[in-house]
């Protein structure tokens, strides 16, 4: 649904995505993770049109974004960290501006845009009176109009309290069970792309470190602690071992599949007295935090 | 083009639903009832008098509705024309890029010209009603306090010195009221075109006030009496021409043929800009 081919942008000669490539699957919702300017928005600008890339190209259900905007963006919609609206029009009235922009959209369809995310009793106050959650919501109800198959959301819950992005992340989940909705979602907030997406990429300072499924960020490898009388001769004897990384001090990083049997069976041979060897799951922050900070090939260094 | 009027409807609703908008109204209603009250002070009319009668006419006769009209009218747009044009002119694109809408715009599948489009010719008839505004309400005014009358106008700077009956000045009037919107809608292009760049729409208004009053000064220079056709406020003050007898056509033609020029290049300098820009938060 979504393509990204060698994306770059750099302002003022500073990179802020450098030869990104990725897809994104019809019906998926896909987390775009990383940390404050590490390019997620200047990727998602990209691929609205708002932003023009150095080089590369984003395509929508194969049509080019920088050549056929309007094509492409037809069934596209997004909102972003705080959407903005008249506040001085109604939730209605802003809808219909709006999508004035897509299509001429009839009023039962906006009707039933508002009903999902559960606005309509409110729909005809001004949105100056509105709640950050009921900005969200009215944001998201514009991005599902006309009839949009593609939302890309840029930080959605910036700003809710834990309720709302509660009800937020269930209104993604529902629309994309129930219409199929394919999801693009920035974040910079981990937990939240674990509990929302089937895959991820992560990027840092425009590069992307990491692209795939949960299941391979988590289980491709393994910090294990080792308990031993001689570090510096445990570390000589380790480093023959392909496979085996060593992370500090009495930690080395293997592969998940990696037998910890052969690695204590190769130190006692070699006259080292081991006595713990205790295996370390990370958690995803730390994982994670490793990518991030070694900013190289994730899957090397995992 | 349906979908045009339908985004041209949502475009007018923002800026007319908006109080800011309507500041402009209220002001040059303001200003009108303090020129029509200034015009009655005995000082005042004492000065007036003495010009009709020199001219051999009757003050009484004179000294009506349409007459007080176009003193309003000359006078709150000489003072305020241009700052209420320029205000709105110059929000209309840079605010909605402030406040964060226009990314939600262009988010949608339209073209950045069309939204362009929509934008410059809501802030057209944003300059129509305006000036309409002024002038009936001027007129208004005048008739309520004066009554029918014929119609005098005295401007020295602009050589211009006309008595016509009361149907005759009404309708030259009336005719000067579109002259000056297209006029003014050099004031509309130029705060339009500082708006597409990425700059405040505080910004954008200041700038082309200073452009216009910069103009207006250089132009009553008497050194820059040869290139005063130069001056873009040269052309605009062509909407007294209708009052002239006859009407100098050919040159009513050339100056709105320059200024519809001045116009369109603004318009395109513009859009070029707005449509190379990146929009990120």
């Amino acid at each position: 649904m979504i393509e990204l081919r060698c994306l770059r942008k750099a302002f003022g000669g500073k990179p802020a995505v450098h030869d990104l490539s990725l897809e994104v699957h019809k019906g998926e919702i896909f987390g775009l993770l990383g940390h404050n300017g590490a390019g997620k928005s200047t990727t998602l600008g990209i691929l609205l049109g708002q932003v023009f890339p150095d080089g590369g190209e984003a395509f929508i259900n194969g049509v080019s974004v920088q050549r056929e905007r309007a094509q492409a963006l037809a069934r596209t919609g997004a909102i972003f960290e705080a959407p903005r609206f008249y506040d001085y029009l109604s939730g209605w009235r802003n809808l219909e501006i709006y999508t004035s922009y897509s299509a001429r959209v009839p009023k039962d369809k906006i009707a039933e845009a508002v009903e999902i995310v559960g606005l309509t009793g409110r729909i005809r106050d001004k949105v100056g009176t509105y709640s950050q959650g009921m900005r969200q919501r009215l944001g998201l109800a514009q991005a599902l109009l006309p009839e949009n198959e593609l939302v890309l959301l840029d930080e959605p819950t910036n700003g809710l309290d834990p309720e709302g992005i509660h009800e937020m992340r269930l209104l993604i989940q529902r629309l994309n069970r129930e219409r199929g909705i394919t999801v693009l979602f920035c974040s910079h907030l981990l937990v939240e792309v674990e509990q929302l997406c089937d895959r991820v990429a992560i990027l840092n300072q425009g590069h992307k470190v990491f692209d795939g499924r949960w299941a391979d960020l988590e289980s491709d490898r393994r910090h294990v602690r080792l308990e031993v009388d001689e570090w510096e001769k445990s570390a000589a004897l380790l480093r023959d071992i392909v496979d085996l990384k060593i992370v500090e001090r009495g930690v080395v990083s293997v592969k998940n599949e990696f037998d910890t049997a052969e690695l204590v069976t190769r130190l006692v041979q070699g006259g080292v007295r081991v006595r713990a060897v205790e295996p370390q799951r990370r958690n995803l922050e730390e994982i994670y935090l490793s990518i991030t900070h070694n900013g190289a090939s994730p899957r090397a260094d995992l | 083009m349906s979908l045009f009027f339908l985004q041209l409807h949502g475009e007018l609703w923002k800026l007319f639903a908006r109080k800011r908008t309507y500041i402009g109204f209220g002001a040059f209603f303001g200003l009108e009832v303090v020129i029509l009250i200034l015009f009655q002070l005995p000082k005042v009319q004492r000065s007036f008098r003495h010009i009709v009668e020199q001219a051999g006419y009757g003050f009484e006769e004179y000294f009506s509705g349409v007459t007080l009209a176009f003193q309003v009218l000359y006078w709150t747009v000489f003072l305020l024309g241009g700052l209420y044009i320029a205000l709105v002119g110059g929000d209309i694109i840079a605010k909605e890029v402030e406040d964060g809408t226009m990314r939600m715009t262009l988010c949608r599948p339209v073209s950045r010209l069309r939204v362009l489009t929509v934008k410059y010719v809501a802030s057209l008839i944003y300059t129509g009603v305006l000036t309409l505004f002024i002038g009936l309400s001027a007129l208004a005014i005048g008739l309520l306090r004066q009554g029918v009358g014929g119609f005098f106008a005295f401007q020295p700077l602009q050589k211009l010195f006309v008595l016509y009956d009361f149907n005759e000045g009404l309708h030259r009037y009336l005719y000067s009221l579109p002259m000056l919107g297209i006029t003014l809608v050099s004031v509309t292009s130029l705060a339009f075109m500082l708006s597409c760049f990425n700059m405040k729409p505080v910004s954008a208004t200041i700038c082309t006030l200073t452009y216009f009053t910069t103009d207006n000064i250089f132009r009553n220079i008497p050194y820059f009496d040869s290139i005063k056709p130069w001056f873009i406020t040269s052309h605009i003050e062509t909407w007294y021409n209708v009052y002239r007898s006859p009407v100098p056509w050919a040159q009513l033609t050339e100056d709105l043929a320059y200024l519809m020029g001045v116009d369109a290049t603004f318009v395109l300098i513009g859009v070029v800009a707005f449509s190379v820009r990146d929009f990120k938060s």
